[in-house]
């Protein structure tokens, strides 16, 4: 052994002592680490037991061979000299590697070469010891890795996870906490406290309180404030710990936001609701119905018996514009409850929602914009287009009033949806593969909860009395049931309202109608082509052949020329260019005899009541008028 | 003149029909319900009924088959209101089984006394 021992660093030296050398070969020898002595040519000068035990080598192999020789000129070169180097220039170098050995394969260990300096000579040698630091390591990283897992788990746990100090001082707070509360990514919320989610603090100490008394307990629901300040419903449990002196330590919260529970609950609720009174409203209009028939008979007689002319028949007629009005309620009513079938055809539900856009693209005022996106505009529901394009209609409308003052943008939204999507979306069962859902969507001053909670309740409004009789959303929510459907709103105050509408596509297979030479023609006067389209739409399956017209002239002609004379005039009263003064003349100037439908708002005015007396028309009806109403009539009219 | 049946539950409103047709000097006969027009039925002088559909005692469904069943010639009008089973499938049903015309309440008086004449003159369906 050439190595003297006498110089083993500055520590070592101040011990001195002849005998010590023989101890500090004997600590080296049986030290539990690898200990090797390396001189300044890179050559190991002495390894101790450890390392030839490790190695499974004798002394010999190693010592007066270089590093590069023992562990090969790659490693030296790339991995040791450098920290070698280090060292000889006398710093300390530690670092960790994992090497394999015979004896135990691969590890990890922690390799220290310490300067070793030999009298006046300077730094000659280093010792390295080398630490098999593998058990640490290994469970330093199963600790890290199992943490790692707790992370991942508490931030994908749908449930929001909250320590606290009981003063509401939050300690920790998980991912999902955040995303229930709509906190922003990058704001922390340690050091915050817990009550400032709640809309009243001392909600917040009541809980205090009986966790104090319980320990532990849930709170069913509870409303927390999100970011936007808006009530979140929550199921909240709650659990004190105790430090080891039985003193209130901190409190963990599960947070779990329950909207969509609530949200559920109160659309069975509403569902439930609405159907009682359909039932109830169903019930008293049938009633009603037998009475107002019972008083329009009586009136009819009594008409009969009057001089045309007189006060009195005047009065009669009065009752009778009482009960067509009586009339036009109840036919709403039932709509609602559901006790109105509605006739059926298959819709390309597309073109009723372009012709209702139309319509009131022309009355929308300028400081509203009308937008629309329409996917899939093939896809088709069984409905009366008359009826889809009333509820088209009632949507864009209360829209736009929504916006009037404001101004502001109404976007009509059409695609088709999966069934599976709207079964998990609605919780209902679905009745087709896919359906098509329409977006109503507008920026104006949004609803209260409470507002929104009953705007589908018949006679329910908002508006100022006087001012329409509230029917309007009951009637398209019985229209939508009919269809099998559904309707759903969502609003946020000044953000806006979005109603949504689902409706079945149906895919059955429908027989085209034959076509047959000898349609009867029918001919419409309108005054918005957009209205009369949809009239159109719905009778366009049916074998008749539709003309329209929205100009005197053009009418004259029509009737005057043989082969395009009408079988069938069904003339809409809102048409401007037409008169009811000018069909009277119309009529007696061409002394021609063809059936006529008027169809005019709920009240007829005295001009529309002259054209009425005049006996050109066969049929009136009334606004709005159903498939089934116009498709019996025509064919009453034509046999 | 030809003899009319009119079934209808609310005595108003069959009270109303039978005076506007009695006006037009028909003969008129009520009943209160199915059971009673079942009842009162006398083929020999009954050319037309009028019946309510939704009725207690035997609904107009059943008038109209035990009327065809007992009077093969017998023109039969349907009338039914809103409320309670749905009106619209009940008239296409009483359609089916063999009703001339159907009339939704509320309906037109003088409609329906037009139809009746017309029924009686032309012996068509109308």
């Amino acid at each position: 052994m050439k190595h003297n021992l006498q110089d083993i660093g500055e520590s070592e030296r101040s011990r001195s002592a002849g005998s010590g050398l023989a101890i500090s070969d004997q600590i080296i020898n049986h030290s539990r680490s690898m200990i090797s002595i390396i001189n300044k040519d890179y050559v190991y000068e002495k390894v101790n037991a450890t390392f030839c035990r490790e190695h499974q080598i004798v002394s010999e192999a190693v010592e007066g061979k270089s590093l590069a020789d023992v562990w090969g000129g790659d490693t030296f070169r790339d991995h040791i000299k450098s920290k070698v180097d280090l060292c000889l220039a006398g710093e300390t170098v530690s670092y960790e590697a994992s090497f394999n050995t015979p004896r135990q394969g691969t590890r990890f260990y922690e390799v220290v070469f310490r300067p070793l300096a030999a009298g006046n000579e300077g730094i000659t040698h280093l010792i390295a010891e080398t630490f098999d630091v593998h058990d640490l390591r290994v469970s330093q990283q199963q600790a890290e890795e199992m943490k790692e897992q707790l992370r991942q788990f508490e931030t994908n746990l749908p449930i929001g996870f909250i320590r606290c100090k009981p003063d509401g001082k939050i300690l920790h707070a998980n991912s999902a906490f955040k995303r229930i509360v709509s906190c922003p990514d990058d704001i922390q919320l340690v050091n915050m406290n817990l009550k400032s989610f709640y809309p009243v603090e001392v909600l917040y100490d009541i809980q205090i309180e009986q966790l104090f008394e319980l320990r532990t307990k849930t709170f069913g629901r509870v409303f927390l404030k999100n970011w936007g300040g808006d009530e979140i419903p929550c199921r909240i449990s709650g659990f004190l710990a105790m430090d080891e002196l039985s003193r209130p330590s901190f409190i963990d919260f599960a947070i779990e936001d329950s909207s969509r529970e609530l949200m559920l609950e109160n659309r069975l609720l509403q569902a439930q609701k609405l159907e009682t009174i359909g039932a109830l409203a169903g019930g008293i209009a049938h009633d009603f119905n037998n009475i107002l028939t019972t008083i329009s008979g009586y009136s009819e007689m009594l008409q009969e018996d009057l001089p045309g002319e007189s006060p009195e028949s005047e009065k009669v007629s009065r009752i009778q514009g009482a009960v067509k009005k009586a009339q036009s309620i109840i036919k709403q009513i039932l709509t609602f409850s559901r006790h109105v079938e509605q006739e059926k055809i298959r819709v390309k539900v597309s073109e009723v929602l372009v012709e209702t856009i139309g319509f009131i693209s022309s009355s929308v005022p300028g400081n509203i914009s009308v937008e629309n996106s329409i996917k899939e505009a093939d896809a088709e529901v069984l409905a009366d287009p008359t009826q889809l394009f009333r509820v088209f209609l009632n949507m864009m409308t209360n829209a736009v009033q929504s916006m009037e003052k404001t101004g502001g943008t109404l976007s009509v939204n059409m695609e088709v949806v999966d069934g599976k999507s709207v079964k998990s979306e609605l919780n209902r069962d679905i009745v087709a593969d896919e359906y098509i859902l329409i977006a109503f969507k507008d920026t104006g001053k949004g609803m209260e909860p409470s507002i929104i909670e009953r705007i589908f309740e018949p006679f329910f409004t908002t508006r100022e009395v006087g001012k329409g009789i509230g029917l309007g959303l009951s009637v398209i929510h019985g229209i939508i049931a009919e269809l099998e459907g559904e309707i759903l709103v969502s609003s946020k105050r000044e953000k806006g309202t979005t109603f949504y509408i689902y409706l079945p596509v149906s895919k059955e297979y429908e027989e085209t109608v034959r076509e047959d030479k000898k349609r009867k023609k029918i001919l419409f006067i309108t005054g918005n082509k957009h209205e009369s389209r949809i009239l159109s739409i719905a009778l366009e399956k049916s074998s008749y052949d539709l003309r329209y017209t929205t100009d005197k002239n053009d009418l004259l002609r029509l009737l005057t020329e043989i082969d395009n004379r009408p079988d069938l005039i069904i003339y809409m009263s809102e048409s401007r260019q037409v008169q009811p003064a000018d069909m009277i003349s119309v009529f007696s100037q061409l002394m021609i005899e063809i059936p006529c439908i008027l169809i005019s708002e709920s009240n007829p005015d005295m001009i529309e009541e002259n054209l009425l007396n005049s006996g050109i028309i066969k049929q009136q009806l009334i606004k709005p008028v159903s498939l089934k109403e116009i498709r019996s009539t025509i064919k009453e009219l034509l046999g | 003149m030809a003899g009319i049946l009119i079934v209808e539950d609310d005595k108003e409103l069959r009270e109303m029909i039978a005076v506007a047709l009695m006006r037009r000097k028909f003969t008129v006969i009520e009943a209160a319900n199915g059971k009673e027009a079942i009842m009162h039925f006398k083929p020999s002088i009954t050319d037309l009924v009028v019946t309510d559909l939704i009725m207690p005692e035997e609904d107009g469904l059943k008038v109209i088959m035990k009327l065809r069943e007992l009077k093969p010639s017998i023109r039969v009008i349907a009338i039914s209101g809103g409320g309670k089973a749905g009106p619209g499938s009940y008239l296409n049903l009483a359609k089916a089984l063999g009703a001339d015309a159907i009339y939704s309440k509320p309906f037109s008086l003088n409609d329906l006394i037009d139809r009746i004449e017309n029924m009686l003159n032309t012996g068509k369906p109308g």
